[in-house]
C-alpha cells in the first residue's frame, strides 16, 4: 500500500474543500484533496446556482447579508468566468406581506446590499414573463455561479501549484496518534486501491457528512443536520434575472437563470440521511405552484429534471430538529485543539456556497495557527484559472464559440453545444470511465434531450479515445442512463415526457442497449 | 426588449425533442455548410439568446426563411419563426445593406419600372448593368429578374366592373401581379366571374413580406398594417373572403405577419388573416360543395407541379393538385423536391445566389426529367426562378383552369 | 356566401402520417375511398430503424414470431395483437412487401416474414430480432457467420464502428472496425446527408475505391444505414459489386434513412390511389354528434379547416409523439379528439419506477378501444398503431408489426362498413 505525505489533507471536495485546497496551495502548502465521490458531486453541485447578493438575508440574518455582499463582490472579481452577471429582483407578489418590502429596503441599506427599487413596468419590460401583478420590485446584485466550473478551476489551480486531487477516494479511517490527527486512510472506490496519507494538518470539509468524518477521528458531538431541498431545472431561460419573492425566506421563492436553464428552488426539510435523494410528488406539485406565483404559466413550461441537495446545518444548542430553516446558516469552524484537545485537525461545515471562499480563508488561517506559521491569504485578489481577464461568463459564449468552429468541429451534445474537440480534451484530462464525471465538467447531456442523442456519441468517442473495453464503454452508457433517469422520472409530464419516450425509443428500440447487460 | 409574441415563439422551443425531422427537410442545410440547419439555428441556439445581449452568431443569416421546418415539425416548434427573429436581431445589429432596402420594396421598384419598362427591362438583361448592380447593390448578376409588364393590373381592374351577382369576393393581388404579371390577375378574375362571383379589387399595396424576410421588421409592420387597413373594411360587415394568387403574400397575411412580426393584437390584421384564402384553396372548397363549374375542356398536356414552400405553410395540403386533376387530359407530375431556392429575395442576393441555385438543383433536375411541357407553381418568385434555371415556361396553376374553361378565347 | 371556416368532405380521414396512418390511408384509397391524411408533421418513420419488427421479445428472444404469437396473445389478452388477431398480421406484411416492390425505389425489397426473425446488429452491436427487413440490412443476420468489418465515417457522429464491432465480437461473429475517409464540406453530416451522397454513383465509386483496400476477403461489410434515399437498391448492389463482398446496413440514431424510404413508399402508394396528404395540419378538436364524430378541426394558417368524414382513423401515436400526454397535474389525455384512455395508472399509483430498464407502469397506456379497434365513445373512429393500449413496442420489438397490422386491419373494417352501407342505401 502506498503512503503519501503532505502538509494539508483536505477531506471533502465541495466548494469549501476545493477552496481550502486552493487557498492552501496559494499559501505555499503542499495539499492533497480527497472526496468519496467526484468533486462537487454533493451539496455544492446540488443547489440552484445562486450567488447571493445578501438580499435574502437582509432582514432575517444581517450578519449573513453582510458576508454575502462582501463575498459576492470578491467572487465577481476573482471567479469572473464562473459567474454570469444576471442581476436579481426581489418582487412583492400578491401572496407576500406588503409590509415586508420596506423592511427589506431598510435591511439592505443597513447591511450594505446594493438595492434599488425600480418601476414595475420597467421590471416587466426586462422580464416579460414575470407575474404582472407584482406590486414592488427591487434590483440587487444577485448573480449565478457555475459551481462545477468554480470547484474545478480551484482544483486545477491548486494542482498547478503541486496539489494532488483525488476524487472517488473515500476516507475510511482517520489516523490518530494520541491527541494528534496524523492523516487518513483512503480507498479508491473505483479500483479498490488503498492509500495512507500522512498530513501535518487534516481538514474535515465534509459538509453535511462532516459529523461522520469527525466521528472517525474519535471526536464527538459534531452534529450536522442535513436540510434537504428540491430544485427543478426548467428547459430554458424563463427569466434572465434572478427572481426572488420579497418576503421572509420560504419554499419555492426563487428562480435562478443559470446556463441554459432556469432553476426553481427550493424546499427545506430535515432528513436523517444526507444521501437520500427521494423526490416526492407533493414536493414537485408545491414547487410548480410556487413557480406560478412568480411566472404565470410555469406549470405549462417544460421541466427537465429535479434533484435534491442537503444543506449542512451545524446545530447549535437552541436549534429545533424539525425546522431546519431556523438553524443557523452561518458556517462553523471548529478548532478541535481548543474544542476537544485534538491537534492538527480542523472541521469546517455549515455556511452557504456564496461564502465558501471566506470559509476556506478562515480554515486555512486555522491551519496556519495549528502549524504556528504566518502565511497571508491571497484568495481575495488572486483570480482563479480562467478568470484572469475579469470578464463574466455570458449565456451566448458557447453559441459564439460554436459559430467560430461551425464547419470544422463536430457538435456532439447539441443541447449544450459541446464540440468534439472540447469533449475529447475533457475526456483525456479526466481519464474517467464515468460519463457523469464528464457531464459535470462540460454539462454533457444536461439539455432538453437529457443525453438522448449525445450519450451514444459520447460513449463511442470515449471507447475510441481511451482504448476502453466494450464492457467498460457499455458500463459508461448504461450507468449514465440509469443515473439520468433518477432526476427525470419524478418530473415527467408535458414536453419532457415526449422527450423521454423518444429517448427510450432510441436506446431500447433502435440500439437495444438493455441487451448489453 | 421582448414582446409577448417573442415569448410565445420562443416558448415553442420547449416542444423540441431534437428528433431531426426538420433537418431532413431543410433544403438550405442540404445545399450549404454555411447553414447548420433549422434545429441548430432554431430551438437549439434560441436557448443561448438573451434579449438584451448582442447577437453572437452569423449562420442564421443563411436561413432562407422558406418555413419548411415549421411545416414538417411533428412537435409544434415554430422553428422558422424563431430563426426569423434571430435574423432580425442580427440585421439590426450589423446594419441593413442598401440592397435589402431596395429589393424589399416591390412597390417602389414597380412604380419606377412600369412607366420605363422597356429601359428597365433592357437594363435587367444588359450584362454591364447587372454587373454594376452586383457591385453596387450585391444583387447577383445572374439572378432571376422578372420583366416589368409595362402596365399595372390595378389600372385594368379600375377600368371595369365585375357583374353584380350578390356573391362577392375581394381580390388581393400581390405586387407580382400588379407590376410583372397582370395577366395572372385578369385570369383569376375571369375564373371567379365564370363561377358567378363579383370580384372587388380594393386599392392596395405590398404585404411587407420581402421586408420581413430580410429582417426589416419595423418597416414590414407598417406596410402590412396599411394593407390590412385597406382590405378589412371590405370584409368586415359580412362573411366575404379575400382571395389571393401569391401564396407567399397570402401566407404573410394569414399567419406570418401575426406570428413573426408580433401583430396578433391588430384587429384589422386578425380579420384579414382569418378571411384570406389562397385561390386554389378557395376553388377546391367550392368544388367540395359542388359549386365549382366543371365545364372543363380537355388539355392534352403533361405538366410538372411544384408546390412552393410558402404554399405548404398554409397547412392545407396541395389543393392545386386536386383542381388540376379535374381538367380532362391534363397529366400532372407532382414534384417532390422541397424548394426552388429563391425564397422571395434570398436567391437574388449576390452572396446567396449560388446556394439558392444549389437548393433548387433537385427540383430543376426533376422538372427536366419529367418530360413536362410546362411548370405550374403557385408563387411568382418561384416561377421566375424555375424558368431562370430550367428555361421552361412556368405559370400559376389557375392558368390551366382558365384555359380549360375556354376563357382564354381559344376554341 | 362562403362560410368563414372552410369545410371539406371525405369518406375517411386518417389522423397521423406514421406507418399505421399511412398504411390505413393507402389501403383505404386503394379500396376506393376518398381519403385525406391529416398530420401535424411527418412522424415515426423518420425515427425508427425502418424494419418491421413483429415480435422480438416475449420476454425472451423470439425466434419464430408466427409460432410465438398465439401463446403471446393468450398471455396478453389486452395486447393490440389480441385485438388484431394473429391471422391478420401476415396479410398486412404481404400488402406492405408488395407496396415496397411497386414503390418509387427501383428494385428495393423487404425480405423475411413471420416464420423466422432476423437477428440484426444495432449500432451498439446488440443483435436485434426483426421479422421483415430491408434487403440492404438482411446481410447482417447472425445466421451469416462470416466475419464483419464495420465501417465508420468520421463526419457521421451518429455511428461508432469500433464500439459496434467490439460488442458484436463479444457474442457474435468476429468483427472489427475500420474508418473510411469520406470528404464532406462540413464537420457533421447526418445519415440523410450521407445517403444523398450515396445516391450519387460517382461519389459512391470514389467511396468504394477508398474502402476496398481496408476490407479483407472473408469479411462482410457493415455500413451505417446511409446507402441512398432515391435508389438504395442500386447503391447497395453497386457497392457489393465494387467491393466484391456482401454489404449490409446498420440502422442508427435519427434521422433514419431506411425509415424515410419507408415513408416515401407509403406516400407513393397513397398518392397512386389518389389519397390526399396534408402536413402541418394539426387536429385540434372534433365536431361530435352523439356517439359519432362528424368532423375534425385542424389549425391551418389564418383559419381553421373542418374535415368531415364518415370514418376517422386515429393513428397519432402514443406518448412519444405527444398524441397522448401527461399534464402537470399528472392526468393523462388524448389530445386530438379527447378520447378516453386505457392503461394509465390510477391516481396515487406509480406511473414510473426508479429502474430505468424496468417496465414503466404508464407505458401500456393507449386509447380505449373495443374488440374491433373502435374507440370507446366514438363509433366511427378506429384506432391504429402506437395509439393502441396494451403494448411495450420497444421492449417487445413489436411496434412496426402493430402499426402495419392495425393500420391494415382498420382500413379493411372501414371498407367493409362502407360496402355494407352502400348495399343498404344504393347511390
Amino acid at each position: 500500500m502506498a503512503t503519501l505525505s503532505t502538509d494539508v489533507l483536505v477531506i471533502g471536495g465541495g466548494a469549501t474543500g476545493a477552496g481550502v485546497a486552493w487557498d492552501s496551495a496559494l499559501r505555499g502548502f503542499d495539499v492533497i484533496l480527497v472526496d468519496r465521490l467526484d468533486l462537487a458531486e454533493g451539496t455544492s453541485g446540488r443547489f440552484h446556482g445562486l450567488l447571493h447578493s445578501g438580499g435574502r438575508y437582509a432582514v432575517k440574518d444581517p450578519k449573513a447579508a453582510v458576508e454575502c455582499i462582501e463575498e459576492n463582490r470578491i467572487l465577481r472579481s476573482v471567479a469572473a468566468d464562473c459567474i454570469e452577471d444576471t442581476g436579481g429582483f426581489f418582487v412583492t407578489t400578491p401572496w407576500d406581506d406588503p409590509e415586508y418590502a420596506d423592511r427589506f429596503a431598510e435591511g439592505c441599506q443597513a447591511t450594505g446590499v446594493d438595492c434599488e427599487e425600480i418601476d414595475v413596468v420597467q421590471a416587466l419590460r426586462e422580464e416579460p414573463r414575470l407575474n404582472p401583478d407584482v406590486s414592488r420590485v427591487f434590483r440587487v446584485p444577485d448573480a449565478n455561479i457555475d459551481v462545477w466550473k468554480t470547484v474545478w478551476s480551484m482544483a486545477r489551480g491548486a494542482q498547478a501549484r503541486g496539489a494532488r486531487v483525488l476524487p472517488y477516494h473515500a476516507a475510511v479511517a482517520i489516523h490518530r496518534d494520541g491527541d494528534e490527527v496524523t492523516g487518513a486512510h483512503v480507498r479508491d472506490d473505483r479500483t479498490g486501491e488503498e492509500l495512507d496519507i500522512e498530513a501535518r494538518v487534516t481538514v474535515n470539509a465534509g459538509g453535511a457528512w462532516a459529523g461522520r468524518i469527525a466521528d472517525m477521528a474519535g471526536i464527538e458531538g459534531v452534529r450536522v443536520l442535513p436540510g434537504r431541498g428540491i430544485m427543478i431545472a426548467m428547459n430554458h431561460r424563463l427569466v434572465n434575472t434572478v427572481v426572488n419573492r420579497c418576503q421572509m425566506p420560504t419554499d419555492g421563492d426563487i428562480i435562478v437563470p443559470i446556463r441554459t436553464v432556469s432553476v426553481i428552488g427550493t424546499t427545506d426539510e430535515h432528513t436523517d440521511d444526507a444521501d437520500d435523494h427521494t423526490v416526492m410528488e407533493s414536493e414537485v406539485d408545491a414547487m410548480l405552484d410556487d413557480g406560478e406565483k412568480l411566472v404565470p404559466g410555469f406549470r405549462y413550461q417544460r421541466a427537465l429534471r429535479v434533484w435534491t441537495g442537503v444543506r449542512p446545518l451545524f446545530e447549535d444548542a437552541k436549534a429545533d430538529d424539525t425546522e431546519t430553516r431556523d438553524v443557523t446558516r452561518a458556517h462553523a469552524l471548529l478548532d478541535h485543539a481548543k474544542r476537544d484537545g485534538v491537534n492538527r485537525f480542523v472541521t469546517i461545515t455549515g455556511g452557504k456556497l456564496t461564502t465558501f471562499r471566506l470559509m476556506a480563508e478562515e480554515t486555512v488561517d486555522a491551519v496556519c495557527k495549528q502549524l504556528g506559521e504566518q502565511r497571508p491569504c491571497t484568495t481575495r485578489t488572486e483570480p482563479l484559472p480562467g478568470s484572469e481577464d475579469g470578464r463574466h461568463y455570458r449565456l451566448g459564449h458557447r453559441l459564439e464559440a460554436k459559430e467560430e468552429r461551425l464547419t470544422d468541429d463536430q457538435l456532439i451534445c447539441e443541447c449544450e453545444l459541446i464540440r468534439r474537440s472540447t469533449l475529447e480534451e475533457t475526456m483525456r484530462r479526466r481519464a474517467s470511465t464515468n460519463l457523469d464525471d464528464i457531464r459535470r465538467q462540460v454539462r454533457l447531456g444536461m439539455g432538453p434531450c437529457q443525453g438522448g442523442f449525445c450519450i451514444y456519441r459520447a460513449t463511442g468517442i470515449l471507447h475510441g479515445l481511451d482504448g476502453l473495453s466494450a464492457e467498460e464503454a457499455n458500463g459508461a452508457l448504461l450507468g449514465f442512463l440509469q443515473e439520468r433517469w433518477k432526476g427525470v422520472w419524478p418530473v415527467l409530464y408535458g414536453d419532457q415526457l415526449r422527450q423521454a419516450r423518444l429517448d427510450d425509443w432510441i436506446f431500447q428500440g433502435v440500439l437495444g442497449v438493455e441487451h448489453l447487460q | 426588449m421582448t414582446t409577448p409574441i417573442d415569448e410565445l415563439l420562443r416558448g415553442s422551443l420547449d416542444h423540441c425533442v431534437k428528433c431531426t425531422i426538420c433537418e431532413t427537410a431543410c433544403p438550405v442545410a442540404a445545399a450549404t455548410p454555411l447553414f447548420p440547419g433549422p434545429k441548430y439555428a432554431g430551438p437549439q441556439a434560441e436557448r443561448y439568446r438573451v434579449a438584451d445581449e448582442p447577437s453572437v452568431e452569423w449562420s442564421v443569416d443563411y436561413c432562407s426563411g422558406c418555413g419548411i421546418c415549421t411545416q414538417v415539425c411533428p412537435q409544434g416548434v415554430k422553428i422558422a419563426e424563431i430563426n426569423a427573429q434571430a435574423r432580425n436581431k442580427l440585421k439590426n445589429q450589423k446594419g441593413v445593406p442598401l440592397r435589402d432596402r431596395i429589393i424589399t420594396r416591390p412597390t417602389w421598384l414597380g412604380r419606377l419600372g412600369t412607366p420605363a419598362a422597356p429601359i428597365a427591362n433592357w437594363s435587367l438583361t444588359f450584362k454591364p448593368a447587372r454587373l454594376l448592380g452586383e457591385k453596387l447593390l450585391k444583387v447577383h448578376r445572374d439572378a432571376a429578374a422578372p420583366e416589368f409588364a409595362g402596365r399595372r393590373f390595378s389600372t385594368w381592374a379600375r377600368k371595369r366592373t365585375s357583374p353584380a351577382t350578390g356573391r362577392k369576393v375581394v381580390y388581393f393581388h400581390n405586387c407580382g401581379t400588379e407590376y410583372y404579371e397582370p395577366w395572372e390577375g385578369e385570369k383569376l378574375v375571369a375564373i371567379l366571374e365564370h363561377n358567378g362571383f363579383e370580384v372587388v379589387v380594393p386599392k392596395q399595396d405590398c404585404c411587407g413580406l420581402p421586408l420581413q424576410s430580410s429582417g426589416l421588421f419595423g418597416d414590414a409592420r407598417k406596410v402590412v398594417l396599411r394593407l390590412a387597413k385597406a382590405l378589412a373594411p371590405h370584409v368586415r360587415d359580412d362573411d366575404t373572403v379575400i382571395v389571393g394568387n401569391a401564396t407567399s403574400c397570402t401566407l404573410m397575411l394569414k399567419r406570418e405577419a401575426r406570428e413573426i412580426l408580433g401583430l396578433e393584437d391588430d384587429p384589422d390584421l386578425r380579420l384579414v388573416s382569418e378571411r384570406t384564402y389562397d385561390i386554389c384553396e378557395f376553388l377546391l372548397e367550392l368544388h367540395d360543395r359542388g359549386e365549382l363549374k366543371t365545364d372543363f375542356k380537355p388539355i392534352d398536356e403533361t405538366i410538372a407541379y411544384h408546390a412552393p414552400c410558402q404554399q405548404q405553410g398554409h397547412w392545407i395540403g396541395k389543393p392545386a393538385l386536386e383542381l388540376l386533376a379535374l381538367v380532362p387530359g391534363l397529366k400532372v407530375a407532382e414534384m417532390d423536391a422541397r424548394c426552388c431556392g429563391i425564397a422571395g429575395t434570398y436567391g437574388l442576393k449576390a452572396e446567396k445566389y449560388d446556394i439558392a441555385m444549389a437548393v433548387g438543383a433537385n427540383l430543376f433536375e426533376q422538372i427536366a426529367s419529367s418530360g413536362a411541357d410546362a411548370v405550374a407553381c403557385d408563387s411568382e418568385t418561384c416561377r421566375w426562378q424555375i424558368t431562370h434555371a430550367t428555361k421552361q415556361p412556368s405559370v400559376h396553376p389557375i392558368d390551366f383552369l382558365h384555359r380549360a374553361y375556354g376563357l382564354d378565347g381559344a376554341a | 356566401m362562403s362560410p368563414r371556416t372552410p369545410e371539406l368532405h371525405y369518406d375517411a380521414v386518417v389522423i397521423g402520417a406514421g406507418t399505421a396512418g399511412m398504411t390505413a390511408a393507402a389501403r383505404l384509397a386503394e379500396g376506393g375511398a376518398r381519403v385525406c391524411v391529416l398530420a401535424k408533421g411527418v412522424g415515426s418513420t423518420h425515427l425508427a430503424p425502418g424494419t418491421i419488427d413483429v415480435l422480438g421479445y416475449a420476454p425472451d428472444r423470439v425466434e419464430e414470431p408466427e409460432g410465438a404469437l398465439p401463446g403471446f396473445i393468450a398471455e396478453h389478452p389486452d395486447h393490440p395483437y389480441a385485438l388484431i388477431g394473429a391471422e391478420a398480421i401476415a396479410p398486412a406484411l404481404q400488402w406492405f412487401a408488395e407496396r415496397v416492390e411497386a414503390g418509387p425505389l427501383p428494385g428495393y425489397r423487404y425480405v423475411g416474414g413471420l416464420d423466422r426473425n432476423h437477428l440484426l446488429p444495432t449500432a451498439v452491436g446488440v443483435m436485434r430480432p426483426s421479422a421483415l427487413v430491408p434487403e440492404t440490412m438482411a446481410g447482417g443476420d447472425e445466421r451469416a457467420r462470416e466475419a464483419v468489418c464495420v465501417v465508420g465515417m468520421r463526419p457521421l457522429r451518429d455511428f461508432h464502428a469500433a464500439l459496434c464491432a467490439a460488442n458484436l465480437s463479444r457474442n457474435g461473429p468476429s468483427a472489427r472496425a475500420v474508418e473510411a475517409a469520406v470528404e464532406v464540406d462540413r464537420a457533421d453530416v447526418n445519415s440523410l446527408g450521407l445517403a444523398r451522397r450515396f445516391d450519387d454513383p460517382a461519389w459512391r465509386a470514389a467511396f468504394a475505391a477508398k474502402l476496398a483496400p481496408l476490407v479483407r476477403t472473408e469479411e462482410r461489410v457493415a455500413l451505417p444505414a446511409v446507402l441512398g434515399l432515391r435508389d438504395p437498391h442500386g447503391a447497395w448492389e453497386d457497392l457489393q459489386q465494387r467491393l466484391g463482398r456482401a454489404v449490409f446496413e446498420i440502422p442508427t440514431l435519427p434521422p433514419s434513412v431506411p425509415g424515410m424510404r419507408l415513408f416515401e413508399i407509403l406516400k407513393a402508394a397513397l398518392r397512386a390511389a389518389r389519397g390526399r396528404l396534408v402536413l402541418g395540419a394539426e387536429v385540434i378538436g372534433a365536431d361530435r354528434a352523439g356517439g359519432r364524430i362528424e368532423a375534425v378541426r385542424t389549425h391551418a394558417s389564418g383559419h381553421d379547416v373542418h374535415y368531415h368524414a364518415r370514418w376517422f382513423v386515429l393513428a397519432t401515436g402514443g406518448f412519444a409523439s405527444g398524441a397522448i400526454s401527461i399534464a402537470s397535474d399528472w392526468t393523462a389525455h388524448e389530445n386530438a379528439l379527447d378520447l378516453p384512455l386505457r392503461g394509465f395508472p390510477a391516481p396515487g399509483q406509480p406511473r414510473f419506477v426508479a429502474d430505468y430498464f424496468a417496465e414503466q407502469p404508464m407505458a401500456r397506456t393507449g386509447v380505449a378501444v373495443d374488440g374491433s379497434l373502435r374507440a370507446e365513445g366514438a363509433e366511427n373512429v378506429f384506432v391504429a398503431g402506437a395509439s393502441l393500449p396494451g403494448s411495450l413496442p420497444w421492449k417487445e420489438g413489436s411496434g412496426d408489426g402493430i402499426a402495419l397490422a392495425s393500420g391494415h386491419k382498420v382500413a379493411q373494417a372501414v371498407l367493409d362498413a362502407e360496402a355494407t352501407s352502400k348495399l343498404r342505401t344504393p347511390a
